[in-house]
């Protein structure tokens, strides 16, 4: 052992910081980190609210959390009753970057699994447990409270999270049978929404619902747009055959409405928009006024009569247009006296805008407008929709002869339109009297008689005498034949010779005569008379007015009877000559022109030419002296001339638009109408002789 | 003196004036910093300061791993936060007695008992308490054996974060508490190493010095 330290060697004293060992930073460290962590946990734990549930099936403190977007934001810390034991109190430490932009408002609701029509949600909560959801639209300026806040929660999720983009409308139905909570809304198909618990309209009939429609939707919806209930499936039958519309399924199971615009120049909304929800498309989409449910007018129009086929629904029609519906119908007791007399009533819902009094009017306008339209004789009454439909409608028509009525206003009901008798009961009692009409005609008797009639007819057609009627007729052309066969009318062509002998010395008279030069004194002496006359134009008009007489009487002549009275000759002439025997006439007439012609036969070979020709050179002769005649027709026609002249320079005194001239010119086109009238009789004689006769 | 009768007094390196090597044994001169046969450093008896500090870190850390979960476990989404002491009473509440008093044992048990004793022994050697020098040496002894043991809670959450990860059916996943006890183990080990035992006899050699 070498150099052992023989003392007990005391290590020198060093200072206390000097001596310190490093080693004493650790449990600093531990100290500083679990302060701070300890800190972190403490700022960072979350404020605590309290949210108020009807009831909190499966919160479980501690476990369940609470979520924003399914995202974990706190959990619930306790559960308790508030005081009242009415509801659940749930504590839940709400994340401070959450919580301080909970506003009042913040929906909460359980989420647990839900099996509905429309799907199965809230299935991760089966194996996870619920938990509480939360939706708010977060508040940035707001105050933040760092005491105890409270919230209410909701039983069930929300159809419409806050804080979704979109529109909410109202509306009007007329019941909720066929609607669900949260029945999707659709356009075209898609769905764009969903509507919310249907609930009763306040003073009005029928339900009143808002529905939701998501954000890029939204705009598709203007004034101009009718929903209508697509809930299930609809048959109709019209003329164009069966009509079976289905919806998509959630709507058949949950039911469902749809959209469509069915006019162009909608409006833009504003929130909370009301819209009437028709029953169907087809209505929906006849409709074409915006009814808003406050807007429309209550009014009773009662009725006498039976209102059978009138419906709840059925339209009010003002000229036409649909202004309306009935809203319900009702009997009414009036006269309560000792003979209670039974009114119906049915109850009108009447749309101020159909009557285009403007989108600002209300009932209370609308119901002065229809008072001062009733004062001018605007009544309701029932007509049907068609000639052979039993449906009613009723119809809102001004009759001015109606006697005076006035709108009834109640004070606790409805005011009362004036009604008229309807238009079905004349239609009704009118088609039943024609129909009645028609089974009393005594068609038999009408029958029976003709056979008569007929029968008479055969029998006279029948008698001897009928058939002797022709044979008479017969005998009487053979009369007739026998007549011309007689020596006395073959005699006949002597005296023709006669006469042309007579022609002949009257016309060499006539030669001898001078008769041209008697012509040129009658001209001159018209020509006197001409110049006298002119000089008497003040006497024309007179003249005019009396030949003006003259030629209506003329034309009132009773031509016209004259041609009926022959006319009704011919048609019994024709009656007669149809008849059986009378066909036996033509042989008769024949043999007779035979006879005829025998006798012009005799005529030609009893010398009736030559003296024809004779007279003829008679004539010949007479024109010679008529020839010498005309070499003084130079002189003659100078006077003409001359007359023309005058009577051109009378006229012309006149003018060619003097009464007198339009005066005679009148009575020349009487004039010639009255000849034209005798010329188409004469022409019509002379196309068809034999018609007189024959009337064919 | 009690103790005094039964500890022979005898006379040690340190009463020699020598410094005993504790890594092969040799006495060495006071004044050598190596051990003359080995080389490993010849540290002087240290004080009780870093005692001292391993055991005040390790009971600082043992609060937040007792306040903390030490287990996240997740079955069927249902999340599920257990403190030491909360699994200890779940299981009790669920039946499993043996379980759950292993658990107590190990993770609360020994570890205050740690603290104790080191405490105690700390204390005993710094104000020369009177004890025998043989049953603090014994409980040293106990102590420095048992404390690893305390490891085995983070050994169970280490070797469940690894096995139990089956998505939505179970996943179980380490809380802070379970770094936090960890540290608190090993600090108490630290402080269980750094308590020289020699420090016993000499207080029992000395007491009234």
């Amino acid at each position: 052992m070498t150099d052992a330290p023989e003392m007990d060697v005391q290590p020198a004293r060093k200072g206390f910081w000097r001596n310190l060992s490093p080693v004493w930073l650790v449990p600093i460290l531990a100290v500083a980190v679990s302060v701070w962590i300890g800190w972190r946990s403490y700022v960072e734990r979350g404020a605590l609210i309290e949210i108020a549930f009807p009831s909190a099936a499966g919160v479980v403190p501690g476990e369940t959390t609470v979520r924003l977007r399914e995202v974990q934001v706190g959990h619930v810390e306790s559960v308790v009753f508030s005081p009242d034991l009415t509801q659940v109190v749930v504590s839940a430490r709400i994340d401070r970057a959450v919580a301080d932009l909970l506003p009042p408002d913040a929906e909460f609701w359980v989420v647990r699994p839900e099996v509905s029509a429309r799907g199965i949600t809230g299935l991760t909560t089966v194996l996870s447990g619920v938990y509480i959801e939360t939706a708010f639209i977060p508040q940035r300026d707001q105050t933040v409270e760092r005491g105890l806040r409270s919230f209410t929660g909701r039983e069930s999720a929300p159809l419409i999270t806050p804080g979704r983009e979109g529109t909410r409308i109202s509306l009007r139905a007329r019941d909720g049978n066929r609607l669900t909570p949260g029945a999707p809304v659709l356009h075209r198909g898609i769905e764009v929404g969903h509507i919310e618990s249907p609930s009763l309209a306040e003073g009005a009939e029928g339900v009143v619902f808002d529905a939701f429609i998501n954000a890029p939707h939204d705009q598709r919806i203007t004034t101009a747009t009718r929903f209508w209930d697509t809930s299930g499936f609809s048959v109709s039958l019209g003329t164009g055959g069966v009509r079976l519309g289905v919806g998509n399924l959630a709507s058949i199971l949950t039911g469902g409405i749809a959209f469509a615009e069915v006019q162009s120049g909608g409006a833009p909304l504003t929130q909370n928009t009301v819209f009437e929800l028709y029953p169907d498309e087809t209505s929906a989409r006849r409709s074409s006024t915006l009814s808003d449910p406050g807007e429309a007018l209550r009014i009773a129009a009662e009725f006498d009569d039976s209102v059978q086929g009138l419906t709840v629904g059925a339209e009010v029609r003002y000229r036409g247009v649909r202004v309306g519906e009935v809203a319900g119908i009702a009997a009414r007791l009036v006269d309560m006296g000792p003979a209670p007399r039974v009114r119906m009533q049915a109850l009108l819902s009447l749309e101020p805008r159909a009557f285009g009094l403007g989108a600002e009017t209300g009932p209370e306008e609308l119901e002065s407008f229809i008072a001062s339209q009733v004062a001018a004789g605007l009544r309701a009454r029932m007509a049907p929709t068609g000639l052979f439909s039993t449906t009613l409608v009723i119809e809102l028509v001004e009759l001015p002869d109606s006697a005076p009525a006035s709108l009834l206003r109640p004070e606790d009901s409805a005011a009362v339109i004036p009604s008229a008798p309807a238009d079905l009961q004349d239609l009704t009692t009118s088609a039943q009297g024609l129909i009645e009409r028609l089974g009393n005609l005594p068609i038999e008797d009408v029958l029976e008689q003709a056979i008569g009639v007929m029968a008479a007819v055969e029998a006279l057609l029948a008698d001897p005498g009928t058939r002797a009627a022709p044979g008479a007729a017969v005998a009487l052309i053979d009369e007739a034949r026998t007549l011309i066969g007689s020596p006395a009318l073959q005699a006949l062509p002597a005296d023709v010779q006669g006469t042309v002998t007579e022609l002949r010395t009257i016309l060499a008279e006539f030669a001898d005569a001078r008769a041209a030069e008697r012509l040129v004194a009658t001209l001159e002496s018209a020509q006197q008379v001409a110049d006298g006359l002119a000089e008497a134009t003040g006497e024309v008009p007179a003249l005019i007015t009396e030949l003006r007489t003259l030629v209506a009487r003329a034309a009132a002549l009773e031509a016209e009877a004259l041609i009926a009275a022959a006319t009704r000759l011919i048609e019994s002439a024709d009656a007669f000559v149809s008849d059986e025997g009378t066909q036996a006439l033509p042989p008769a007439l024949a043999s007779a022109l035979g006879e005829v012609e025998a006798v012009l036969h005799d005529l030609r070979t009893g010398g009736v030419v030559e003296s024809v020709n004779q007279t003829l050179a008679s004539a010949s002769s007479a024109a010679e002296a008529v020839a010498l005649a005309t070499q003084e027709l130079p002189a003659l026609a100078q006077r003409l001339d001359r007359l023309v002249a005058q009577a051109e320079g009378l006229v012309a005194a006149y003018g060619p638009r003097s009464p007198i001239n339009d005066e005679a010119l009148a009575t020349l086109r009487d004039a010639r109408a009255t000849a034209r009238a005798f010329a188409q009789l004469a022409r019509a004689i002379e196309r068809n002789p034999n018609s007189l006769l024959f009337g064919r | 003196m009690a103790h005094t009768r039964t500890t022979q007094p005898v006379l040690t390196a340190h009463a020699a004036g020598l410094r005993g090597c504790r890594t092969c044994g040799r006495a060495n001169a006071a004044s050598a910093t190596t051990c003359r046969r080995c080389g490993a450093g010849l540290s002087h008896v240290p004080g009780l300061q870093l005692v001292w500090a391993w055991l005040i870190a390790g009971m600082v850390v043992y609060v937040p791993a007792n306040v903390y979960p030490m287990l996240r476990t997740q079955t069927m989404g249902r999340t599920q936060d257990n403190t030491i002491l909360g699994g200890v009473f779940d299981l009790v509440q669920s039946g499993y007695w043996l379980v759950a008093f292993i658990v107590f044992f190990a993770s609360i048990a020994i570890p205050v008992a740690k603290f104790v004793v080191i405490a105690y022994l700390a204390l005993a050697v710094q104000w020369r308490w009177p004890m025998r020098g043989h049953a603090r040496h014994r409980l040293y002894e106990v102590v420095e054996f048992i404390g690893r043991w305390s490891m085995i809670d983070v050994f169970v959450v280490a070797i469940l974060s690894a096995l139990v990860q089956f998505n939505l059916a179970a996943t179980v996943a380490p809380g802070i508490a379970a770094v936090s006890f960890a540290l608190s183990v090993a600090f108490t080990m630290l402080a269980a190493q750094a308590f020289d035992p020699r420090l016993i006899w000499r207080a029992a050699e000395s007491p009234m010095q």
